[in-house]
């Protein structure tokens, strides 16, 4: 046949993605493995992992992500982005790692793909309802059974010509219809996919379902014998990476970081400060994140937020945050109370993740202070889905309470929600929970900032090792002191840059045309760190632990300064 | 305590091991090495099995050779639900033996494709192997479907899994180390996954577990 790649063609019954089922499924020589996640978005993929080229339909189906079975590596529902590498726990996958993805509809009973698809599934008419017949795969071409329908067709039954491209129509006397589809697996093995015009279902759908299987396999066995040439087997070309993710973007572009159109399609008031908002993407797929991501939020008074997702793993059908409304604050959550909407549009950045989840720990423990839970309680829901050790402990005030109870009750039984503690006791409860120390496990704090800093002393002062504790800070109270001149150098790009009193070391790039990724640019994200390879540094982030500080080795360019007349930094 | 005699890559000794795992049976295993050292063709092996083959259980003074015949005797014996071979159940031991021999036409046919490319048997006419194991997964994936429209999950019109389930699933998972591909038999494939998931099911090399069912999951 010509390949037509334009046109759609059923790959699979609804009936074969039973529960947590990974169906293989090839067409025109390419294979698929399509699987159903929980949330009922059918995916369909290219069926090979991208590390070793396993078959990704012997891997397992997750729910929210498929793991390969040979390494386990995680892909994500919907993006197929990779969320984990188990040879590499300590680090998030670079985005880039993502297989290959293919259209998917359902309809009339049978999932469909296209390759370029030119419009949808095509309308048959007279079939407003309808019962799958079984699929019978047949050794024989496309061609082949095309001119069977066609010139032969089945006994008793009246060929219908159909307005439609995809289908061979045949009508019984009593008016009901049969519709035929072939689906082209190979260029000598296709599958005949039929459904019948009415819905019926017990016994008499079994009569139906016999009936109709013993008439195509009837087809099926007159065709196989047949004496028809073999054509060579059509090999596709499995693509690499796209040419937006394999080439480098376009410099300069100052909206790149809010590239991202999003809908508010939910926003409500969780607790009486708190609120949630869900973000859906207008058309483009969101990008893949890892837990403990953050996402840059342009307001529409043009102040910019970052909010942490507090999503599931392999949830990528939208974004959730959770927002406090500071009635001192600095007027985004404010702007978000008031000003946002339910069907509002706002742009967002892709997901940056500087308070990555390390899954090599034996047990992780989790230390949540109010609105600080929503990094962490992303990373615990990742967790949980793997099984993987962990406990968490919320410390709220009861106004706050009900905001996510229904969440971290689905954590299971290692929750500990603590209401209304004074300062002493919470820092008593948090010795208790730091009390027994070990290499192996790591903690996780995030709240405000007095909670981190007293953690993370409590924690040194019971003998945790300081890089198994692990915090993000929301904002950074230090003052800024900016009042020194200083050169920097930029040892990999040959320029020398003067940084004068009153600019940060990240304007000063920028405004040469040097683009570094950042975010919240106050010293807190971590986003804009940058390696410095000579020069004494003048810390005023509150992102780097006090170790990393003393080293000397990486900068955080919104805020950080020289203490030398130069730095040479790794960029 | 019963003993097998047992071979690690031998699809009929997998189908022994998974009823021993079922049952909940604990027993000692004696390794006889199939390839390449021929163990089981040995004189001393002759002596427990003059026809060179395995699996074999002993069980106190009983010895019991061929899978399908050890499938029934540890059934009848040690399920005391009689679930697995429903000893009272006349029709049901119909269709029992029917897919019994059906699996020995499996081990004629997939297994032998799998002996010639994985274990270099020379003496194996492939490509007749790999087109009777197509007609018989053919013949599989239509009872197969029929019966989940019937509302059957199993080989046999039975709520519980029975031996004929344990006899055919060694050599039709693993059909593709002897080429032959499962693409175009999918109730044979969902069927798969419900059989990984009977609790205390075991593996093998070249035999993956599947995910947790929904009503584990919780």
């Amino acid at each position: 046949m010509d390949i037509e790649f334009s046109k759609w063609f059923p790959v699979a019954s609804t009936s074969d993605l039973p529960y947590r089922h990974i169906f293989q499924a090839q067409l025109l020589g390419r294979e698929y493995a399509i699987w159903r996640a929980d949330d009922g978005h059918v995916n369909i993929w290219e069926n090979r992992c991208l590390h070793r080229g396993v078959r990704l339909s012997i891997g397992i189906n997750e729910g929210s992500e498929l793991k390969c079975q040979y390494h386990g590596w995680r892909y994500a529902n919907r993006t197929a982005g990779c969320t984990y590498i188990p040879a590499h726990p300590a680090d998030a996958p670079a985005r880039t790692i993502c297989n290959n993805t293919y259209q998917s509809q359902e309809k009339y009973g049978m999932i469909w793909t296209c390759e370029t698809p030119d419009g949808t599934v095509p309308e048959i008419e007279g079939f407003g309802s309808y019962t799958v017949l079984r699929p019978i795969p047949i050794n024989s071409s496309y061609k082949t059974i095309e001119n069977f329908l066609t010139n032969v067709g089945i006994p008793k039954h009246q060929f219908v010509k159909s307005k439609s491209t995809v289908a061979w129509q045949f009508k019984l006397e009593s008016g009901t219809q049969i519709s035929f589809f072939i689906q082209p697996q190979n260029n000598n093995i296709s599958i005949l996919r039929g459904i019948y015009s009415l819905h019926i279902e017990g016994a008499e759908k079994i009569k139906i379902l016999k009936h109709y299987n013993s008439i195509m396999v009837e087809i099926r066995d007159k065709l196989e014998k047949q004496d028809s040439p073999q054509l060579p087997d059509l090999e596709p070309k499995i693509s690499q990476v796209s040419d937006q993710l394999s080439k480098i973007p376009v410099y300069g572009n100052q909206n790149q970081r809010f590239h991202l159109r999003v809908t508010v399609t939910e926003k409500v008031r969780i607790s009486d400060n708190i609120i949630k908002l869900k973000l859906k993407s207008i058309k483009e797929q969101l990008p893949t994140f890892h837990a403990g991501a953050h996402i840059d939020i342009q307001l529409q008074n043009g102040l910019i937020r970052q909010y942490s997702l507090t999503n599931g793993p392999g949830e990528t059908d939208h974004y959730c945050i959770a927002v406090k409304i500071e009635k001192n604050g600095g007027g985004g959550s404010k702007t978000i109370g008031e000003n946002i909407a339910i069907g509002d549009v706002i742009a967002i950045s892709s997901p940056h993740n500087s308070f990555p989840l390390l899954r090599n720990s034996k047990h992780t423990i989790f230390v949540a202070g109010g609105i600080g839970i929503t990094p962490l309680l992303s990373m615990a829901k990742a967790l949980h889905s793997m099984k993987l050790s962990f406990e968490f402990h919320y410390f709220t005030q009861s106004q706050d309470l009900s905001a996510f109870q229904n969440e971290i009750y689905k954590l299971g039984k290692n929750t500990n929600t603590y209401i209304d503690l004074t300062i002493d006791q919470t820092l008593s409860k948090i010795e208790k929970i730091l009390e027994t120390p070990s290499p192996l496990n790591k903690v996780y704090v995030c709240g405000p900032g007095e909670m981190i800093e007293n953690t993370i002393k409590i924690g040194n002062d019971s003998g945790w090792n300081e890089s198994n504790l692990r915090y993000e800070y929301f904002k950074n109270n230090n003052k800024i002191d900016n009042d020194s001149t200083f050169q920097i150098e930029l040892a990999r790009s040959a320029i020398s840059l003067n940084v004068p009193s009153g600019k940060s070391i990240l304007e000063v790039l920028t405004e040469n045309g040097i683009k570094l990724e950042s975010s919240c640019e106050q010293g807190a994200c971590g986003t804009c760190k940058v390696s410095v390879l000579e020069g004494d540094i003048n810390h005023q982030d509150v992102y780097l632990n006090s170790s990393e500080k003393r080293k000397g080795k990486v900068i955080l360019t919104c805020v950080s300064r020289a203490k030398s007349d130069r730095l040479i930094l790794d960029i | 305590m019963l003993k097998l005699y047992d071979y690690e890559l031998s699809g009929n000794c997998y189908k022994v091991r998974l009823m021993l795992a079922f049952l909940g049976l604990t027993y000692k295993q004696i390794l006889i090495e199939f390839y390449p050292s021929k163990q089981h063709k040995s004189q001393e092996f002759f002596k427990i099995n003059p026809l060179g083959q395995l699996p074999v259980i002993s069980d106190q003074d009983i010895l019991v050779r061929d899978a399908q015949a050890i499938l029934i005797y540890l059934a009848a014996k040690y399920d005391r639900q009689k679930r697995w071979y429903p000893t009272r159940n006349p029709a049901m031991i119909a269709q029992i033996s029917e897919w019994l021999f059906f699996a020995n036409d499996l081990t004629s046919t997939s297994s032998a494709a799998r002996l010639h490319d994985g274990f270099f048997y020379t003496d194996i006419r492939i490509e007749e192997c790999r087109k009777r194991a197509h007609e018989l997964f053919r013949v599989l994936d239509e009872h197969l479907y029929f019966n989940e429209q019937q509302g059957y999950s199993w080989i046999c019109h039975s709520k519980n899994p029975t031996i004929a389930d344990i006899a055919c699933f060694p050599y039709i998972i693993l059909s593709e180390e002897g080429g032959i591909s499962r693409i175009n038999y999918p109730a044979i494939r969902r069927w798969c996954d419900r059989f990984k998931r009977i609790p205390h099911f075991t593996v093998m090399p070249g035999v993956f577990p599947a995910g947790p069912d929904k009503t584990l999951d919780k």
